[in-house]
């Protein structure tokens, strides 16, 4: 498992998600992916934790609402401000005690996002090679930009292997004749199974 | 729209130029080769034969190998190979350059080190720039050419534009009347001339809906989908697509899809959050009036051009730039009204 530096020094240290801690929702996280699996569904699990309680889960919305900024990450975050809002907290504060746990690398649009939110910590399992934005196409999550809210602190790897399965599997799923691919041909159509379905 | 008609030489007030990739707007680089003097005009065919084929010059294909002098003793002068591809040595002579027994120096003169492009040019400044160092050839991509003298758009086009960038800069006024940043942005179908979408900012509401955010939710709302509601905001609006449905669309039946083919006109270069939202809704063209510090359509970044993207897209900045600029003081005054 990888672990990049970035963000805000005093808020990482103090808040960061412990071994078990991560263990515990990235399999909450693994088993929305396989649910959206059994569904049909792109296979991205994504679940925003505040002070040990899940305020913000998402899952891709891209076809029903016709906006292809509906990453499951989008979706997750607008859960978080309603739920500061129905409690009456303050969103900055909230926010900046959050841990995101995604199967996926968040994209450059979602981890632009994660950092105008303060969002301090995002625990990710496999990379995204078409559109990560947490050092996979950009690194957006540490890069310097002093009116883009604040860097975050990525951990990456855990699970890793089975989020990428996920997404093979649900490509197969499409195609009838997925069986017969070989390894490298089953990669191309991942991405472009990415490509199409913008995880 | 009618009022701007009236004033239709404003146009002349801005000039759109396309933001560039870094490779198409990197200063020149060079490199060190070493060139010889050609004393004997008849030896040149067989010298550039002999050369191109024993001492190609790799890399370095947009390179002319031969270069006609003017007040030298000499007519012309030819490349021989890099420099860095030759041991150090003391004293460099031709002998020592060539491949013994390969090339036959005669008319050759003693070599001297030159500086060539590295690079083949991309653009035409690019080009100009490089044949000051030794003599280069250029594919020109014309438009690229047109569009960096700011002259690639008509003037209906401008019209068109000023138009569109105006509507833009009024939905950004009535955001910032409302409190929110001063910041508009319009989307266009160019093939019909006709606005899908006009939004403001709305980042008091909700930190991420900014104007770019909105509009591309408006464009899905137009489309039968859509996630927010921006009624209590009168200046975000859209056309449903079914009553812009031109007759080729009904003919061959084809539905507008997310931005394809889509122009945005937005006052303030966007975001790194909204330029990717614009890559994932495959957006046309982008035209911005101002620059901004984080900006990720020239500024920080010009994902518009990462190569790693699935999608790619032109854009163009300084529609209406002090419309736009103007903007900006607006919301220095909004946040110093809320004490920031």
């Amino acid at each position: 498992m990888g672990t990049e530096e970035g963000g805000k020094e005093e808020s990482v240290e103090l808040f960061c998600p412990s071994e078990e801690e991560i263990e515990r929702w990235m399999a909450r996280a693994f088993d929305m992916a396989k649910e959206a699996l059994e569904n049909g569904e792109v296979p991205v699990g994504c679940l925003m934790v505040y002070k040990d309680k899940v305020v913000g889960k998402g899952r891709n919305e891209v076809n029903e609402t016709k906006n292809a900024t509906r990453h499951a990450e989008m979706v997750a975050l607008d859960q978080v401000l309603d739920w500061c809002w129905r409690s009456s907290l303050d969103v900055k504060s909230v926010c900046e005690r959050i841990a995101l746990y995604v199967t996926v690398e968040p994209c450059i649009m979602c981890a632009a996002a994660l950092r105008l939110l303060n969002i301090p910590v995002v625990v990710y399992g496999c990379r995204n090679e078409r559109f990560g934005g947490c050092g996979s196409v950009l690194d957006v999550s540490s890069a310097d930009l002093p009116h883009t809210g604040t860097q975050f602190k990525c951990i990456s790897g855990h699970r890793a292997e089975e989020a990428i399965d996920m997404l093979k599997t649900f490509y197969k799923q499409e195609n009838p004749n997925g069986e017969k691919q070989n390894h490298s041909a089953c990669l191309f159509f991942l991405l472009l199974t990415l490509h199409f379905q913008n995880v | 729209m009618k009022r701007w008609k009236g004033s239709p030489c404003d146009v002349d007030s801005w000039v759109a130029l396309p933001v560039l990739s870094d490779e198409q707007s990197q200063d020149v680089e060079l490199v060190e080769v070493f060139a010889a003097p050609i004393l004997d005009k008849k030896e040149t065919s067989r010298l550039v034969r002999e050369l191109n084929s024993l001492c190609p010059l790799r890399g370095l294909q947009h390179v002319k190998r031969v270069r006609p002098c003017r007040e030298k003793p000499h007519p012309l002068e030819v490349l021989v190979c890099l420099v860095s591809d030759v041991p150090q040595m003391q004293v460099v002579s031709i002998d020592s350059l060539l491949p013994s027994g390969g090339v036959n120096c005669n008319g050759l003169g003693e070599p001297f080190v030159v500086k060539v492009p590295a690079r083949a040019p991309l653009t035409r400044p690019q080009f100009e720039l490089a044949s000051q160092h030794w003599p280069t050839s250029f594919h020109e991509d014309k438009q690229v050419t047109v569009a960096l003298r700011g002259e690639l758009f008509s003037r209906h086009q401008k019209e068109r534009m000023h138009a569109y960038m105006a509507s833009a800069v009024t939905a950004a006024r009535d955001g910032g009347m409302a409190g929110m940043e001063a910041i508009g942005a319009v989307v266009v179908d160019p093939k019909t001339e006709r606005i899908i979408a006009v939004g403001h900012d709305c980042r008091c509401k909700h930190p991420l809906h900014h104007a770019v955010m909105v509009v591309i939710d408006l464009v899905a709302r137009s489309q039968g989908g859509g996630v927010y509601g921006f009624d209590s905001y009168p200046a975000c609006r859209f056309t449903s697509a079914s009553s812009v449905q031109t007759e080729a669309q009904t003919e061959n039946g084809t539905q507008p899809y997310i931005c394809t083919g889509y122009d945005l006109y937005v006052t303030r270069e966007p975001c790194v959050m909204c330029a990717m939202a614009l890559v994932h809704s495959r957006i046309g063209r982008v035209f911005y009036g101002v620059a901004s510090a984080d900006g990720a359509l020239g500024s920080k970044f010009k994902i518009h051009t990462q190569k790693d993207l699935n999608h790619r897209f032109e854009v163009y900045r300084g529609v209406l730039s002090r419309e736009c600029e103007d903007l900006n003081s607006m919301n220095d005054h909004i946040k110093k009204d809320r004490g920031e």
